[in-house]
């Protein structure tokens, strides 16, 4: 990521399970929150050394969502899920780049 | 609690001794036992009954039922337990995000100032800096991250903060300036070995335990090179920009752009570089000796693309300064060059949260049950 990377304009609820993030290239990605869960790229949710991913996603709940989602520095945001996991620390220019790994689609 | 005798199974165990009987169970991930790991909580024993809390990393802990099992047949076989209650929980710990967005409320430009490697003069530029942004009328706060050499106190004279508020404990002031230090917090003399996780935790409380109040600048001195201590302070604050300090000569030009390329990483934008022994000026015939080079600092600044926010000349006055706690006398050479930077930072830091544009600073966004 580099300073020039993509910021968070605007982020908001839509609806029950959907994380919306307009962002400042203009783009608009709306989220949903359970991939975003099953996405975490936490140490705990991902073997570290070899990127494996340990979370399986029948481990996540479709009744999953937020409870707070809140930025870290400059360059990334943290969601409090409701099963208690908070450690995973989303990087803007993975959630922009890669958005539909993470459960993200364009707002038309 | 039960008084001792009343249960024939024999004496009640001790909160201890659970304790240790639960070290035989490890965290196949962590490869730490459970008790290490920190994860047993509230241990309390009543009689032949003993009830505590295992209080894992994540819900969907993949060896949750194991870890439980284990704890249970640990704690069943020591003497003088009949029965082993475990509340099974997971970490809900407020997010450390939150709790540093909230304590720096009322600075508005948390700057870091770094170095490739250590002896380069990044604390005496933290603190010249920061009194040359004073000096100008900005309400300036320093904040000595240095945890294997903190050097702030000595520099400034501060005091040991006692004072509390309603917010957190007053950072003392020297000349309108808080200064705190985790030199505040070391015992003097003995040497700092800390690991990562410790690391990350002195940050943390250092940062979230004051009352910072309203300061248009907070400034950060560093360890040198990158790590644990530029890691988290990218996390818990939105920094506005990071200072490289370096001196003239080209050895200490690669550590310090792998500073750079740390603090882009984070999106931390390089405020500039300041380049430190810039020369010495002498005072019987008043011409610049280049005794480390020249051009280290202007070399960097123009490869990272940033700018050259200072050079600041060897003065005697510094060391002075320095050891004293005490300002530069105004008429001092390295006076005029520390006030040129600190006006430049102040003017880079001010175009560089307008070039953010409308991007948020921060934000934390609590999700509403809409069933």
């Amino acid at each position: 990521m580099s300073a020039d990377g993509p910021r968070v304009r605007r982020i908001w609820q839509e609806g029950e399970r959907t994380l919306g993030i307009a962002w400042t290239d203009g783009r608009t990605v709306l989220y949903d929150v359970v991939v975003l869960r099953r996405a975490c790229p936490c140490a705990f949710c991902v073997e570290e050394d070899t990127g494996v991913r340990r979370l399986r996603d029948a481990d996540v709940d479709e009744a999953v969502r937020p409870s707070r989602v809140v930025s870290v520095g400059r360059y990334a945001l943290t969601v409090a899920f409701t099963d208690g996991h908070d450690t995973g620390i989303y990087p803007f220019d993975a959630l922009h780049g890669r958005s539909a790994a993470f459960g993200g689609r364009d707002a038309g | 609690m039960t008084t001792p005798g009343e249960h024939a199974a024999g004496p009640p165990p001790t909160e201890a001794a659970v304790r240790d009987a639960l070290r035989v169970v490890m965290d196949p991930d962590l490869g730490r036992d459970v008790v290490d790991a920190g994860f047993i909580h509230d241990v309390s024993i009543d009689g032949d009954a003993v009830l505590f809390e295992l209080r894992l990393t994540t819900p969907a802990c993949p060896v949750r039922d194991d870890l439980e099992r284990q704890c249970r047949e640990a704690v069943a076989a020591l003497p003088g337990v009949a029965s082993v209650a475990i509340r099974v929980t997971a970490s809900t710990r407020a997010s450390a995000a939150v709790a540093g967005a909230a304590a720096l409320r009322g600075v508005r430009h948390v700057v870091l100032v770094g170095s490739g490697k250590g002896g380069v003069g990044k604390s005496t530029a933290t603190v010249q800096l920061a009194r040359a942004l004073a000096a100008a009328g900005a309400r300036v706060a320093v904040l000595d991250a240095d945890i294997h050499g903190p050097s702030l106190v000595a520099m400034t004279g501060a005091d040991v903060p006692t004072e509390e508020g309603p917010d957190g404990t007053v950072p003392p002031e020297v000349d309108g300036i808080a200064v705190v230090s985790m030199g505040m917090f070391l015992t003097a003399n003995r040497p700092t070995l800390l690991r990562g996780p410790r690391v990350t935790g002195l940050v943390r409380q250092l940062l979230t335990a004051f009352a910072w109040g309203e300061r248009d600048y907070l400034l950060v001195d560093c360890p040198p090179g990158t790590g644990d201590v530029h890691l988290t302070l990218a996390q818990l604050a939105p920094v506005s920009g990071a200072v490289l300090v370096t001196t003239p000569q080209e050895v200490a030009l690669a550590d310090t752009r792998r500073a750079a390329t740390m603090f882009r990483t984070l999106d931390v934008p390089i405020a500039g570089v300041v380049e430190t022994m810039a020369g010495f000026l002498c005072p019987s015939c008043d011409t610049l000796h280049p005794i480390f080079g020249e051009g280290g600092g202007a070399r960097l600044a123009t490869d990272l693309g940033v700018p050259l926010l200072g050079r600041i000349p060897l003065d005697p006055a510094i060391v002075a300064s320095g050891e004293q706690g005490v300002a530069l006398p105004a008429d001092a050479p390295a006076a005029a060059a520390w006030r040129e930077a600190g006006g430049a930072l102040a003017r880079r830091l001010s175009v560089l949260a307008d070039q953010r544009g409308d991007a948020l600073d921060q934000f934390e966004l609590v999700w509403r049950d809409v069933g």
